[in-house]
């Protein structure tokens, strides 16, 4: 029972997980960018919910006014940072989106404070429980919710005219540019796409977590989701978004009580930290060694 | 290395004690602080930007050298525990760059961004060795029986261990594999068809510059007298990063002005603000002012301060537009002198 109530907890955060990860895949596809600066994204995103809030609107219309204020932003980051690089080596692209992210960072600082921020509530309070399980509505919703966004977001990618442009874009540029495409619109739309992506995911990591400068690092986790699933594969970056939440969700709940007591048994370390946290990026070290296509990913997508 | 150039570093280094020892507290503290940065710029320009290899782990190869540094001094190894605190990063820079031999450009940046975090959490969790989230406190320095007290002191010894540091790459871009080093980021295969053994050097590069790495942890561990995780976390693997991109990739001298600048600039936006009294939101000032340099630097200077120094000091105005522009996408890769394989 305690391994399930585990695993709903971690697929609930592992689906907000998915859907900041589909962001940043979407712009690598489009682009060839690796995005630092979607934990910016995803940080901002939350921020803008809650300023609209303070202003006296309802929830529901805060988080739409933020997801149009976060594309609006993606495609501003797009087109005065990235554009003008648009054939620098990727070493230079990395380094300037952490740029990015840096001067988001400060402004939501100078902005908003360093402290934590008691967050708007989106969802009701309370638990239901399914099945034995507890699960709460702050839980229940977000998770439902970011599932729900990135299968939709799947379903427009494969099924919609601009998905399909979007989907050209990404697999040959040029010859999207034969066709008539305007590739580089389709980036600034990808561009869009992701930063609200990542906007929706802070606001609903904000109603788990709270609100905080801390949205910013755990949008970092994008990078071990998108490694597992496979780089350049959206279905794969949902699947290791979810596993991934699970995974977390079993080291916190399980793994890290057995390690610990095994350790003050045995030696002087009584603690073994955030475990959970760091986890991820073992796993990405070993994924790359191992499997550098990702469990997603073709062959074709090896570099090696 | 030419017998001119070497006069001039010896002088450089000269002036640099002779100033130090004329600072006051504050003046010492950002020479130190300065020279410190250097050190591990050099040791990061040697392996992004002479060997191509990015990474993301600076910080905790610099944490690695404080705390083996802050142990070994603690234990009554004196100045010896520098070259033995160079060492342990070495090992533990070699141990980073193992996926480089499987992994390229991104991939492999992501991988050391990965190995940031562990040495971070690692950092934390060994207790015995680090004194976890608290952080260890170290001794200061003992140096032939004596104790090292004074700021001016620890200065000097810094600029001592950066006229070491710039005389080793300068010697090491001489020798034949730092020529391997540059033939291996220009384009791997051809390094191999040159008979080059590409794992070697990459690890080579690796370790020599986690040695210089670990030297400059053990200088900031003596001069902070303390060694925490959060001192050596992305943020700070983030400013190396910075530092030799603003100062120039594959310079010698911009890495020293790019270690200069990115220290300096934080420095110089606490005194405006300060005058300004805007002090309640300086410290997002200066992070503010950090991420727009870096934005604005890769779009207009990519090559950097000591690309604009030369610029700016050349009489030749010939080159300061090129006669007939290449396109933008081969000048920017030569601009930078990278050429990673573009990830489809």
């Amino acid at each position: 029972m305690y391994t399930l109530q585990l695993a709903t907890a971690g697929l609930a955060i592992g689906s907000v997980y998915a859907l900041i990860a589909i962001g940043v895949v979407l712009i690598y596809k489009c682009s060839g960018v690796v995005n630092f600066a979607q934990g910016a994204f995803v940080m901002l995103g939350a921020y803008f919910t809650y300023a609209i809030t303070r202003l006296g609107l309802t929830p529901v219309i805060a988080v739409v006014f933020s997801t149009v204020l976060m594309a609006i932003a993606g495609a501003a980051t797009e087109r005065l940072v990235l554009r003008p690089m648009l054939k620098a080596p990727v070493v230079a692209i990395m380094m300037v989106t952490l740029g990015v992210l840096i001067f988001l960072r400060a402004v939501a600082l100078a902005v908003w404070g360093p402290d934590q921020i008691a967050f708007p509530k989106l969802f009701p309070d309370g638990a239901i429980e399914i099945f034995g399980i507890f699960i709460t509505y702050n839980y229940l919703t977000a998770g439902s919710l970011s599932i729900c966004l990135a299968l939709a977001f799947l379903a427009f990618y494969r099924f919609t005219a601009i998905g399909l442009m979007q989907r050209c874009t990404a697999d040959n540029s040029r010859a999207a540019l034969a066709i008539g495409i305007h590739t580089s619109n389709q980036i600034s739309l990808a561009w869009s796409m992701s930063a609200a992506l990542a906007g929706l995911g802070g606001t609903l990591l904000a109603t788990l977590n709270g609100l905080s400068l801390g949205l910013s690092d755990i949008g970092l986790i994008a990078f071990p989701v998108i490694v597992l699933g496979g780089l350049t594969s959206l279905p794969g970056a949902v699947v290791a978004g979810l596993l991934l939440g699970v995974l977390q969700a079993f080291t916190d709940g399980l793994v890290t009580p057995m390690l610990e007591g095994f350790l003050r048994a045995y030696t002087t370390i009584y603690s073994v930290g955030a475990l959970q946290q760091v986890l991820p990026y073992a796993l990405l070290i070993l994924v790359l060694l191992v499997r550098p296509q990702g469990i997603f990913g073709w062959r074709g997508s090896e570099r090696l | 290395m030419s017998g001119t150039r070497l006069w001039i570093s010896l002088l450089v280094a000269a002036a640099a004690c002779i100033l130090t020892l004329m600072l006051g507290r504050f003046g010492n503290y950002l020479m130190h602080a300065v020279v410190i940065a250097s050190i591990s710029a050099l040791a990061l320009n040697l392996l992004t930007g002479f060997c191509g290899q990015i990474s993301f782990a600076q910080a905790a190869l610099l944490g690695v050298g404080a705390y083996t540094a802050g142990n070994l001094g603690n234990a009554g190894w004196g100045i010896l525990s520098i070259p033995l605190a160079g060492m342990a990063s070495a090992a533990a820079g070699a141990l980073i760059g193992l996926p480089a031999l499987r992994l390229r450009g991104l991939y492999f940046a992501m991988a050391t961004l990965a190995a940031q975090f562990i040495f971070d959490y690692a950092f934390k969790i060994l207790d015995p060795l680090t004194h976890g989230v608290s952080g260890l406190v170290i001794k200061p320095l003992t140096l032939l029986g004596y104790v090292v007290q004074s700021d001016r002191a620890y200065a000097v010894i810094a600029i001592i261990c950066l006229f070491v540091t710039w005389l080793t790459m300068v010697f090491i871009g001489e020798t034949t594999l730092g020529r391997a080093f540059l033939v291996v980021r220009a384009n791997e295969i051809v390094a191999k068809g040159m008979g080059i053994d590409v794992a070697r050097t990459k690890l080579w590069a690796f370790a020599i510059s986690g040695f210089f790495a670990g030297v400059a942890g053990a200088l900031l561990a003596f001069t902070t007298r303390l060694a925490s995780p959060e001192a050596f976390g992305l943020s700070l693997s983030i400013d190396y990063v910075a530092m030799i991109i603003v100062g120039g990739l594959g310079s010698l001298p911009g890495s020293l002005l790019g270690a200069a600048f990115v220290t300096l600039l934080p420095e110089l936006i606490q005194r405006v603000g300060e005058a300004l009294n805007i002090a309640d939101i300086l410290s997002a000032a200066r992070e503010m002012a950090f991420g727009l340099l870096i934005i604005v630097f890769l779009i207009f200077e990519p090559r950097g301060l000591s690309a604009l120094l030369h610029r700016l000091t050349s009489r030749d105005h010939a080159n300061i537009a090129p006669k007939t522009p290449r396109p933008t996408s081969e000048r920017r890769r030569s601009e930078l002198g990278l050429k990673f394989e573009k990830v489809e």
